[in-house]
């Protein structure tokens, strides 16, 4: 049997499990309510909890994008590394504040929170429009990431049987298939698998990888001699580069959608505690195994163009299964552990999306049955959009992508972290500056300027952005006015805010 | 046996200043830019020293989420 149609074979039987998954998930559904549909009726435990966490956070663009950007730059890209772990640091900021608050209103989107804290404020409704709008920007760019990560997939893992396009499209259906049929109880429950199959897919091209390269320090070897600058001490523009790195995706990842709505779902603190202490090693196990597999490419891959470094997993499975008929079997396991890593996070997504747009943008009731039917048709629409997009545009690289996305979502974390430690912040100010922090990043991106020395445009978008609300908080004397008369903020604890 | 509350909260606060000075050290900074590096563990050695750095943030901060204290519910919140 060939190649390609081995990986189809897999790819048919790894399809049949997820609609089977799916339907014991709709089946466990106990309403239609939006809080059992988009968030499993919050009782997602210890091990559920930490796998779909672990399959949200490792996707397409992690398979893909870190050992692409990692062959695109060497050593330095193990800051990786350090930025995937910064998020479960940053998450020190916002979990124990928020999850309280979000369990005691019932909270199901992360506007709950902006409209909970800012609503009744004057600019408080444009604070919560401007979140939901950038959020669901930043969601929307991670959709395409996923869907063009899909296709590239489908098309090796078929040897070409399947096509990007028909890839896109079969896996994209899948996808809305298995969220609009069970919910985040079938996002939970096939993340929890699609995380087993991709741990065990990485561990074993690891050990392949480090077994026909003679180890770390062979590798580190043959890298210096082909190209000498991945090993050596880099520049101050990569160790600002670096830092900024940390900086965006640790604060940017904090509010994710799908992330807060994990912080929802969770069954109890504790759960949630267990899961996150869990998470934190995760990089050592996914991130640091996938820049190894990046670097690995350096000596056996001469001189790949920059969109081209994103197949270089492809390329190494390819050459994989030309050892031996056990290793095409590994390959293909491999590849539907990436596949079923991009899917994980694209269902995700969608789920988030679509929850967002009904209640953020449309303001539908979080209570209301129709807001969850509103929710899934609004999940499909952006799903064809998206991928339509992914079909045209296949030539930009997923970091770009992830970058871009970041750099808008970071505009968010005041409405969040300092919202969730300072009672002084207002709306109008948070508002004027997420506003001035995102159209910095748009000029950015229509200028193309992505960076000032190393350090990301949305990164100085959102020292304004702070500068701007924490100033404007102080002068804002109107807004103060009518914050104290919010009876429903002013009734908080002084433990939610500083007293 | 529990630890008590303040305690708690004052070994998180230590842990994550201790992850925020590790960070700081994993970027080598402090290098000489374009310097040839000897080789530790078969990896560079600012690459050995940003991997150590992290390896230890994993343990702390897994410390400090267990320690952490999250209530289950908003304190004025009386369903």
């Amino acid at each position: 049997m060939s190649f390609g149609m081995l990986g189809l074979l897999g790819l048919g039987v790894y399809l049949t499990v997820l609609v089977g998954v799916a339907e014991v998930a709709r089946r466990a559904r106990r309403d239609a309510s939006p809080g059992d549909h988009f968030l499993a009726g919050r009782e997602l435990g210890v091990f559920v909890l930490f796998l779909t966490l672990y399959a949200t956070a490792y996707s397409g663009n992690s398979l893909l994008g870190y050992p692409g950007e990692a062959y695109r730059r060497g050593f330095s890209w193990i800051m990786a590394t350090g930025f995937m772990m910064s998020i479960i640091v940053a998450f020190h900021l916002l979990v124990p504040r928020l999850r309280p608050v979000a369990v005691s209103r019932g909270f199901v989107t992360p506007g709950d929170w902006v409209r909970y804290r800012f609503g009744s404020e004057s600019g408080g409704r444009a604070l919560v429009m401007g979140v939901a709008v950038l959020m669901t920007a930043a969601l929307a760019n991670f959709l395409f990431a996923q869907l063009k990560a899909m296709g590239e997939l489908a098309a090796q893992v078929t040897g070409g049987i399947v096509p990007y396009e028909l890839g896109i499209v079969i896996l994209a259906g899948m996808v809305l298939f298995y969220e609009t049929l069970g919910g985040m109880r079938a996002v939970a429950w096939t993340d929890a698998a699609q995380a087993l199959l991709m741990m065990v897919g990485l561990a074993t091209l690891m050990a392949w990888l480090l077994g026909s390269t003679g180890g770390v320090g062979a590798l580190t070897e043959s890298i210096r001699v082909v190209r000498p600058e991945a090993v050596r001490v880099p520049d101050a523009r990569e160790c600002l580069n670096w830092a900024s790195t940390i900086v965006l995706l640790g604060l940017a990842s904090v509010v994710y959608p799908q992330a807060i709505q994990r912080v929802y779902a969770a069954s109890s603190a504790r759960t949630l505690r267990r899961s996150l202490a869990l998470m934190t090693f995760m990089p050592l196990t996914t991130t640091l195994v996938v820049t190894l597999i990046g670097l690995a490419a350096i000596p056996r891959f001469a001189n790949l163009g920059a969109v081209e470094a994103d197949r270089v997993l492809p390329l190494l499975l390819g050459e994989w299964a030309t050892a031996g008929p056990l290793f095409a079997v590994a390959a293909v396991l491999v590849f539907l552990g990436a596949l079923a890593a991009i899917m994980s996070t694209a269902d995700s997504v969608l789920l988030s999306l679509g929850s967002q747009v009904a209640g953020d943008l449309l303001g539908r009731s979080r209570d209301d049955a129709s807001t969850t039917a509103l929710g899934k048709r609004i999940a499909g629409a952006v799903m064809v959009t998206m991928a339509g997009l992914a079909m045209i545009a296949r030539d930009i690289t997923l970091w770009g992508l992830i970058e871009l996305k970041m750099e808008l979502l970071i505009q968010c974390v005041p409405a969040f972290l300092i919202a969730l430690h300072w009672r002084g912040l207002r709306a109008r100010p948070a508002f004027a500056g997420l506003v001035v922090g995102a159209v910095l990043v748009v000029a950015g991106v229509v200028f193309d300027l992505k960076r000032v020395g190393g350090l990301h445009v949305g990164v100085i978008g959102l020292a304004l952005n702070v500068a701007i609300g924490l100033i404007g908080s102080v002068l804002d004397r109107g807004g103060r006015a009518e914050y104290g008369q919010l009876g429903e903020l002013g009734a908080e604890p002084g433990s939610l805010h500083d007293s | 046996m529990k630890m008590p509350r303040r305690w708690r909260r004052r070994v998180r606060t230590g842990l994550l200043w201790a992850i925020a000075a590790l960070y700081v050290i994993s970027i080598p900074w402090y290098r000489t830019a374009g310097g040839v590096p000897s080789v530790i563990g078969g990896l560079p050695d600012w690459v050995a020293v940003a991997l150590g750095c992290y390896a230890v943030v994993a343990v702390l901060n897994a410390i400090a989420w267990l320690v952490a204290e999250i209530p289950e519910r908003d304190e004025d919140d009386t369903s």
